[in-house]
Formats: C-alpha cells, structure tokens, sequence
C-alpha cells in the first residue's frame, strides 16, 4: 500500500517518463557512424578483422594517407571477426543501416546482396574517379551483373605455403617442387619432432588455402560447373585422389596432432617461431613473416605438383578474392556517396596501391608498384606467382556459405585424421546438393 | 491520496516489465518460429517452406551429434556437479580455520567469464602442450588421452570444465539452503541419536527438495545454454565432434548463413530445454505427492 500525491502529478510524471523515453528513442534512431557536419563528413568503413590496424594494415595505411589528403573525410574503420562480421552484415542489409564500405565474404553473397537491393553500383564511382581502366576484366567480372559493378576486388588473394629455407637445409632437406618432394619432407621432419605444415582449425575452418589450390590442380575448374548444375559430382576419381594424397600427407606427420585445436594466429606463431617448415597462408602474412624472427629464411611456393593430377600443374592462385561492397541507401550527389567515390578513388589509384605494395600486398590492379629490396618475402611471392598460370578463382568462391564451409570441414577433417577420402568428397557433394550450390 | 493496490493500478505497474519480456523474450521466439517456417538467407524476401528446415535438421548427422554431446554434458552435470556442490556446501557449512577462503576459492571460477575459462582450460587440455597430459606424460603414461581435438573425449572435457566453472554458483545456493535449515530440527535429530549421514539422508537432503530442483533447473538450462565454452576450448571440431546444441546451431545460423533451418534449430533447443526443466519439475512434484 503506496500513498503518493495527486493523481495528476502521477500523470504528469508518467507523461515526462515518457517524452524522455520518446526523445531518447529518437536519439538513438537518428544517430548513424555516417554523416555531414562541421564541413566533415563521416564514413564508416567495415572490415572481418577484429583489430584492423594489426590484422589488416593495409586497409589501415591506406585510410591513414586518405585522410591526410582529405582532411574534410573522416573515415570510422571498425572490425570484428569473419562470421561476426558477415552476422553484421546481414543484418545491416535487412534494416537498411549497412556501413558506407564493406567487405563481404564473396561473390556469391554480393550476387545475392546485390540482387536484394542493398549494394550500390560502383560503375558510375570507378568511371568518375578514373580508374575503371586500371582493373583488367578479370578483376571485375566476378562482381558484375549486366552494367551494375556491385562489388570490387578487395585485395589479389595469392595463396600457397611459406617455407624455412634454413630449417629444411638443416635438416638436410632442398625446398619441394612435386607432391612426392613435400611428402618425404614431411615424413622426415615428423621423425626428428618438427611440425612439417603449421596449420590451424580452430576458429578458422577457412585456413585451407594452399589445399583449395590443390584441388584446382585436379581439375576443379573444369568440373565445378558440372557439378553445381548436377550432371556431375563432387564424388569423383579425380578430387577422391587429392583427398588421398591429402591422407598420405596426415599419415606422414605433415600436420600437428592439435590441428583442431590450433587457430591460425597460433600456426602463423608456430611458423613464425620456427617451430614448423611450412605455413598455409597467403600474400597478406608477408609483412608480419618478413618482421619475424624466420623473415629473412622465409620463401613463398605456390604449392606441390601432382604426379596423379589433372591438366596443368604449373599453377598458382592469384586471384581476385573477396570484394568490397557500398551501402545501396548511398544517395547520388550526397556528401556521404562523394566521400565513398573519393575513398575508392584512392584505394583503387596509383597512391593506394601502391601503399598495397608497401605492406607487402600486390596490387589489384594493373599498376606496377615500387618493392623495397629488404621486402624478400613479399618478393619471393611475387617470382612464385609471375607468369604461372591461375585459376579462374580460388574454388571455395564457387559456393554459397554452407557448401563452403563443408568443403573446408572436408579437408581439415582429413588433415586431422577424422574422415576417409571417400567420406569427404561424399560430405562436400552431399552440402552442395542440400543448399543447390 | 491515492492507492495504489487498486488492480488497474497493479496492472500499470507490470506493464513495464511485460513490455519488456514482450519485446526481448516472447517476439523474437515467435519471431524465429516464424522464420524457421522460411527460407530466408538473413536479408531479402524470405518464402514460405513448410517444415523443410526442420527436416533439413533431422536429417542431418551433426545434428544429432550436438544433441547426444549436449546430453553426455547434462547427464555428467546433474550426476556430479548437483551431489559435488551438495557436499561442498555441507563441508562449506562447517566452521573450520580458513573456511571463507575456501569458499571464495570455490565460487571463483563462477564469475570468470565462461570464454576466459575456456581459454585458461585450453592450456591445461591440450594434447600436445596442456598441463594434465604434460604430467601424465612425465608420470609414465605412453600415450596420454586426448582430451580436446580427438573424436571421443571432447563432450566429456567440456563437461568437466562445465562442472568446475559452475560448481561455486551451485555450491552458493545449496549454502544457502543450509543456512535457512530450522536448527531445532537438527538438534532434536542430534538428540534422537541421528549420526551426520542419517542426519543429511532422511533430515537435511528432505528439507532441501526445493533448493535441489531450483539448482537442478539452473543446471539443465544452463547446459542448454553452453556456447562460448566449446567456441573456445574446442571450436566444435574436430569437423563438429564436439559441438553442442547452441554451439551448432550458432554455426548453421551465422557461419553457414542458413537462418532457416538455424531458427528450427532455436526452436528446438527452446522445446527442448523446457521439455527438460519443466519435465524435472513435475517429476519431483509427482514423487512429493506419493511421498505426502
């Protein structure tokens, strides 16, 4: 039992509770990471690193010197983790509040972003800002629907293994050509206690990239499209020999026996530490590589050839990977939409690619950018990579999210001793059936 | 002067938190009830399918696995961690020098953030570089189990490290079901020549029905509940071994993007869990009135 005032200053209380309530729910909807004021404009750029400035220093340079040269241009950098990221993403599609400029995981969920509606065609942005005729067609194909450009390429994804020199010519060991070659390191290096591939599931199902290459060298592109329309199948001789190749190398010892546990970071650190000979990674570890204790022993290869693969061997992945995207809300003529222009504008020209050739990133387009002579692991993957022949794209990109992921599932499960040949090509065939691509 | 035990005026008062329970417990459970009747892909239109997804689910082998490890750990959790807490708090009760400090030491895994435990466990379970085998291996064991990463044990180190993370919160409430125990019952049982068993057996565990089910409840939903744990001791793997029911349907939601069959699976584990609890429930009430 309450005794209180008068039922009108009851009223008058609930009518202040809520007009504040209504004028905090307007705040909050009004506020936005974009926006003009002061002469400034704000906007806000989304990546799949947690911390952007360490894990993507790139990204991080190139908004740095933006900035500098467009003082009125404030760039909010935010990051979080791949699936967190992607989570954020489609959430931010659905209610109309994506950030200015985005990456996505590839271009299968731009196609489909695209198709809803939620991303901007950059055509009108590249041919404005002058560096439509950087990109090869290549470059922008895969980001293409009739004249909408809904997406550019990120950064050039070249994938394969880092190598110790030192550690295998310790160890009495020359760097590997064929898959026979890698083979025998393994199972030499396993003997004497060191972890011949460092590798890591944990938190980073994805980490497989010089394995997905290998499986272009039993002649994934060819088949891929077969397989997705259905007259062909994941299940097939030829990709159940690189699953089997791929079960000699575990029988071997070629992976630590804590794959499952281990993430990426931690098998970049065990490489890094010279704990293990190899490191399945891609051109973006250069940089923290050439830094490392293993930086000047480092070298880049593109990865094994195989006496029992199919078509051309001599292959390396460099390719365009995931794209950037722009919000579809980005209005024309807007300070925002001019701000993004400007921003692609840079990334995309001699400045900002350049940037991408000095923390160790090949560019992206066809500039030809300036290497620091004391970049030698960054220059060892561009002569691993120059004049090899590439894939149409790395064979992961075919692929909607959860086919993707079985496919990665497929090829850890076999590196870590969990699933026959036969079990992960059936599993991979099996998720691509379910999800029609 | 105005009263306020008026029932409209009571009515008022509750509107507040239903609102809130409305908007951030019932609406999105109906919420994703109905998008798991869908197709959607987390933007886009989203098509009716029917109970596609769900049999999409059944189907699937993981599924299946992630239900059995979420039962090994709700199976190992009520078997050892509801008597476990029991008898520490029975223990705990006792006044014997150093007594708090051992309590504080009980309840400290309980408020380290479960994604820290999971991250302080990893280095003691690891095959390759943990504590446990780094001892058994220096105790002369050949080869030493493997308790994270393998294809069998990865359920059962989650329980355990379960078990040890929630142990101090179930050890508090029993503490402080005994401390609300009448001591004339104690004493007139003490004085009928009860020993300390018969005294916990036919006096004390009776007494306590009530503390018992709201901590078995607690337990049961908060197994239901394991994420953050399996993210960071075992990240499901190897190749979803060890994922339980939240942990795969967090994978199937947002790591595969498929929020179709991902808000079946929310259902679920929503059916589920209060098939469990509420199950418990009237089994307990069941056997008090056979008991009565």
């Amino acid at each position: 039992m309450f005794n209180t005032a008068t039922p009108r200053r009851w009223r008058r209380s609930l009518a202040t509770v809520a007009a504040l309530g209504a004028a905090t729910a307007l705040l909050v909807g009004c506020s936005s990471g974009t926006g003009a004021s002061g002469g400034t404009t704000t906007i806000t750029l989304s990546m799949q690193q947690t911390d952007v400035k360490t894990g993507d220093p790139t990204t991080w340079a190139i908004v740095q010197a933006f900035e500098k040269k467009y003082p009125k241009i404030k760039v909010t950098v935010t990051g979080q983790p791949v699936a967190q990221h992607d989570q954020a993403i489609d959430v931010g599609a659905q209610s109309h509040t994506l950030p200015s400029i985005f990456w996505l995981n590839s271009a299968d969920v731009a196609s489909k972003l695209n198709k809803s509606g939620a991303l901007l065609n950059l055509a009108p942005i590249i041919k404005k800002e002058n560096v439509s005729s950087a990109f090869s067609a290549a470059a922008l194909a895969p980001f293409k629907s009739g004249s909408t450009q809904f997406g550019l390429p990120y950064q050039a994804l070249v994938t394969g293994l880092y190598y110790n020199k030192k550690l295998l010519s310790d160890n009495g060991l020359t760097p590997p050509v064929t898959f026979a070659d890698l083979l025998h390191i393994a199972t030499v290096l396993h003997a004497k206690g060191i972890t011949p591939i460092a590798n890591g599931a944990n938190q980073s199902a994805y980490a497989v990239w010089s394995f997905l290459t290998d499986l272009d060298r039993f002649g994934f592109d060819n088949q891929i499209k077969g397989i997705l329309a259905g007259t062909s199948s994941y299940d097939n001789p030829d990709f159940l020999k690189f699953y089997e190749d791929l079960a000699q190398l575990q029988k071997a010892g070629a992976f630590s026996t804590d794959v499952a546990n281990l993430t990426y970071n931690q098998a970049v650190s065990a490489y890094s530490n010279g704990k293990a000979a190899f490191l399945d990674s891609g051109v973006w570890a250069a940089g923290s590589l050439q830094t490392s204790s293993v930086g000047a022993d480092t070298a880049f290869w593109a990865g094994p050839q195989f006496a029992d693969g199919v078509g051309n061997q001599k292959i390396a992945m460099n390719v365009v990977g995931a794209p950037l995207a722009a919000s579809g809300s980005l209005k024309a003529g807007s300070p925002e939409y001019d701000a993004v222009s400007k921003f692609i504008g840079f990334y995309y020209g001699a400045d900002g690619q350049q940037i991408f050739a000095d923390n160790g990133q090949p560019p992206v387009t066809t500039f030809s950018p300036k290497i620091a002579s004391s970049a030698t692991v960054f220059q060892s993957v561009l002569d691993a990579v120059k004049g090899v022949d590439v894939p149409l794209t790395q064979p992961d990109q075919y692929l909607s999210p959860a086919s993707q992921n079985a496919m990665y599932d497929s090829i850890f499960g076999v590196m870590e001793g969990q699933l026959s040949p036969k079990a992960a090509v059936d599993s991979v065939q099996k998720a691509i059936t379910a999800n029609k691509g | 002067m105005v009263w306020l035990s008026a029932r409209w005026k009571l009515l008022i008062m509750v509107v507040p938190t239903l609102a809130f329970f409305t908007i951030f417990v019932v609406y999105p459970v109906f919420y994703s009830l109905y998008y798991s009747l869908t197709d959607f892909i987390g933007f886009g239109t989203a098509q009716f399918v029917g109970l596609a997804n769900y049999s999409t689910l059944f189907t699937d082998p993981l599924f299946w696995t992630s239900l059995r490890n979420t039962a090994i750990i709700l199976v190992m959790s009520v078997l050892v961690l509801i008597p476990l807490s029991f008898l520490l708090a029975i223990l705990m009760r006792r006044q014997f020098r150093g007594a708090r400090i051992l309590r504080a030491l009980v309840f400290a895994p309980g408020i380290i953030a479960p994604i820290l435990v999971g991250l302080i466990w990893v280095f003691i379970l690891d095959p390759k570089f943990g504590l446990v085998n780094a001892l058994l291996s220096a105790a002369g064991v050949a080869s030493p189990p493997i308790w994270i990463g393998g294809s069998a044990l990865g359920p059962i180190s989650i329980a355990i490290v379960f078990i040890w993370s929630t142990l101090g919160f179930a050890m508090t409430i029993f503490y402080a079901g005994l401390q609300l125990l009448p001591p004339d019952v104690m004493e007139a049982s003490a004085l009928d020549g009860a020993s300390r068993f018969q005294q916990t057996r036919y006096v004390t565990i009776p007494m306590m029905r009530e503390t018992f089910a709201i901590t078995t409840v607690l337990v049961i939903t908060n197994v239901f509940k394991i994420f953050e744990l399996v993210y960071q001791l075992t990240g499901g793997g190897p190749i979803h071994k060890s994922e339980t029911l939240v942990s795969y349907m967090y994978f199937i939601t947002f790591t595969s993007q498929q929020y179709g069959p991902g808000m079946a699976f929310a259902v679920i584990i929503t059916i589920l869990g209060a098939i469990v609890s509420v199950g418990y429930l009237f089994l307990l009430r069941g056997r008090r009135g056979v008991n009565a």
